[in-house]
């Protein structure tokens, strides 16, 4: 019996897949309860929204979804090798749509009464927003990622884990009060929609809870998963970095600094300077998030290589196959030159060969021998798929020069 | 391990505790009375949190105005026999339109307490002659058993009343009528 080679970029239990139902967890009953409990208020409060403006709140949710649809994917798909368990990810939208949302509007308010009591009311209504909503908001979105690390921690393998969970948790979050602001303060009626989803969504939505939570989800990620190679103080270091980040970047977004809006839109000019006020407060905590994702999906690249070289020396893939894979731009590259000279039905099994390839990195991390029957029955299937491939003429022209095992 | 898992949950569950409910604790324990209670015509005590200040004192009608920054508190006693409802009115009809240029009064009424007696309270937001900016306020309308009537008048810019709420509900609800 063969034991797996630990080479420095390999990663254990990478490919491992929990759901959100740990029954045995505390941490799942707590959360469980906490988003039924919660779950009651926010229902209420969408009904109250549907009757104060059944056409606006309609829309609002169209719209909404219009948004929200599309950064879910991406974000989902942006981790490109081992995706998160769809139950986990799910769980994280409920508890920044429900749960975060509800207890943050408590949280806020009666945060808002200590600033009233400490400033005057011109203080207070310069400042309470930025004085209350980043650290309440952030702190909640943050709870929400700490129950699903304790419900399942082994999923939390990279920082590219923790940017998935806190993307979609603050996703949820905007959604829920983005209708809340739609029906609340831009007055629920469809043209006071529009305006809102023009000024929050359309200027401003790349840049909000999104991007806060992502970080705080990263810096989260770091901590867990970096247990066995970086001391303690450094990782609490990098994650309260990290989790005081979204909060700065909160901050800035809610305070009276470098506020560039209009206070009035009446004009084209004012409704053009909307997205520029917005990306002035955004930009910098979205460039570090994005620079954080780019060194963990780097990381990734690194185990992936890590998990699949062996298979290159066993022959299961080629060299140039694990090129591929490593480079996301030149394995769709690879689907469409296929396309061209084999046709579409040739272009679909290579991207299901190239997917059962990064299967068998995922269940090389898992098992514990080189010759384990999952592993084994990996190995063959992505022969037959190659195969498969191999005997559509003109289709794999890298195969003929690399020897197949 | 299954220990150390508990106790983390029970502490993110405490964390969330204090997050959503401390706010609550603290802004009870900031609002405390500061300096001497101040009466008005022998009828009503008030106390004045931390940071309001007396503004003006008048004899006719007697009254005190309590400020801070621009959140402010009328305080007027007035001979009256009636119900709450027609004392609110009356103090809209016969103080606050004729100094108002446009005067809009919630039409719902809400019953509150003070101390031990029950009373009503009515929102409004005006144009006052001499003011540039519109005005928020809220008429809370007490009768007392002394054949005085005692109304409270919280004001503010709109726009920053409901920062100034918090305070001027507690020195409300704290305020002692005879």
């Amino acid at each position: 019996m063969g034991t797996m080679e630990s080479s420095p970029g390999f990663r254990r239990g990478w490919g491992r897949q929990t759901s959100l139902f740990q029954i045995r967890r505390p941490a799942f009953w707590a959360y469980a309860v906490v988003v039924a409990g919660t779950g009651v208020f926010a229902v209420g409060a969408q009904s109250a929204f549907r009757q104060i403006s059944p056409s606006g709140w309609a829309l609002s949710w169209f719209l909404l979804a219009l948004y929200a649809l599309p950064v879910f994917l991406a974000v989902y798909f942006l981790d490109l090798y081992e995706r998160e368990p769809l139950s986990l990810v799910l769980g994280a939208v409920v508890w920044g749509a429900v749960a975060a949302t509800t207890l943050a509007g408590i949280g806020n308010q009666g945060w808002g009464l200590v600033v009233a009591r400490i400033g005057t009311p011109e203080f207070a209504a310069r400042w309470t927003a930025a004085l209350t909503a980043p650290f309440v908001e952030e702190t909640l979105k943050a709870v929400g990622l700490v129950l699903l690390v304790l419900i399942a921690s082994e999923e939390w393998d990279d920082v590219m884990d923790g940017f998935v969970y806190g993307a979609v948790c603050g996703l949820g979050f905007a959604v829920v009060e983005d209708v809340f602001y739609f029906i609340a303060v831009f007055g629920g009626s469809p043209g006071g929609v529009l305006a809102g989803f023009y000024v929050r969504v359309v200027s401003s939505g790349l840049y909000g809870h999104v991007v806060y939570t992502a970080l705080s989800g990263m810096g989260m990620a770091y901590f867990v998963s970096r247990a066995d190679e970086v001391p303690r103080r450094r990782r609490v270091l990098v994650a309260g970095g990290l989790f005081l980040a979204a909060v700065a970047g909160h901050f800035l977004w809610d305070s009276p600094w470098l506020d560039l809006f209009p206070s009035r839109v009446e004009s084209l000019r004012d409704w053009l300077l909307i997205p520029v006020a917005a990306t002035v407060k955004g930009v910098p905590l979205l460039a570090l998030a994005v620079v954080g994702v780019t060194l963990a999906r780097r990381r990734e690249r690194g185990w992936l290589e890590g998990a699949l070289r062996s298979e290159v020396e066993r022959g299961t893939l080629s060299a140039v196959e694990l090129g591929l894979l490593l480079d996301p731009a030149a394995r769709r590259r690879s689907r469409r030159d296929v396309r061209a000279r084999a046709g579409a039905g040739a272009a679909r099994l290579v991207k299901r060969l190239q997917k059962e390839q990064v299967n068998l990195a995922m269940i090389r991390t898992r098992v514990e021998t080189d010759d384990d029957p999952d592993l084994e029955r990996q190995r063959q299937y992505c022969r037959s798929l190659r195969d498969a491939l191999m005997a559509i003429p003109g289709a794999v022209p890298w195969a003929g020069r690399t020897q197949v095992g | 391990m299954r220990y150390r898992s508990v106790l983390a949950t029970i502490c993110v569950l405490a964390l969330t505790v204090v997050v959503v409910f401390g706010g609550y604790v603290v802004a009870a324990a900031l609002s405390q009375p500061a300096g001497p209670p101040i009466t008005v015509a022998g009828i009503v005590r008030v106390s004045p949190l931390s940071g309001w200040e007396v503004a003006e004192r008048s004899a006719e009608p007697p009254s005190v105005r309590l400020t801070r920054g621009s959140g402010n508190l009328d305080v007027f006693v007035f001979p009256f026999t009636g119900t709450p409802v027609e004392l609110a009115t009356e103090y809209v009809e016969q103080v606050l339109r004729p100094q108002a240029d446009r005067l809009e009064v919630s039409r719902r009424v809400q019953l509150v307490r003070v101390g031990s007696r029950s009373g009503v309270r009515v929102a409004y937001i005006g144009l006052f002659r001499g003011v540039q900016f519109q005005i928020e306020g809220q008429v809370t309308a007490v009768v007392s058993s002394s054949g005085g009537a005692v109304v409270f008048d919280g004001w503010a810019p709109a726009g920053l009343l409901q920062y100034a709420t918090g305070d001027l509900k507690t020195m409300i609800d704290m305020a002692v009528i005879r």
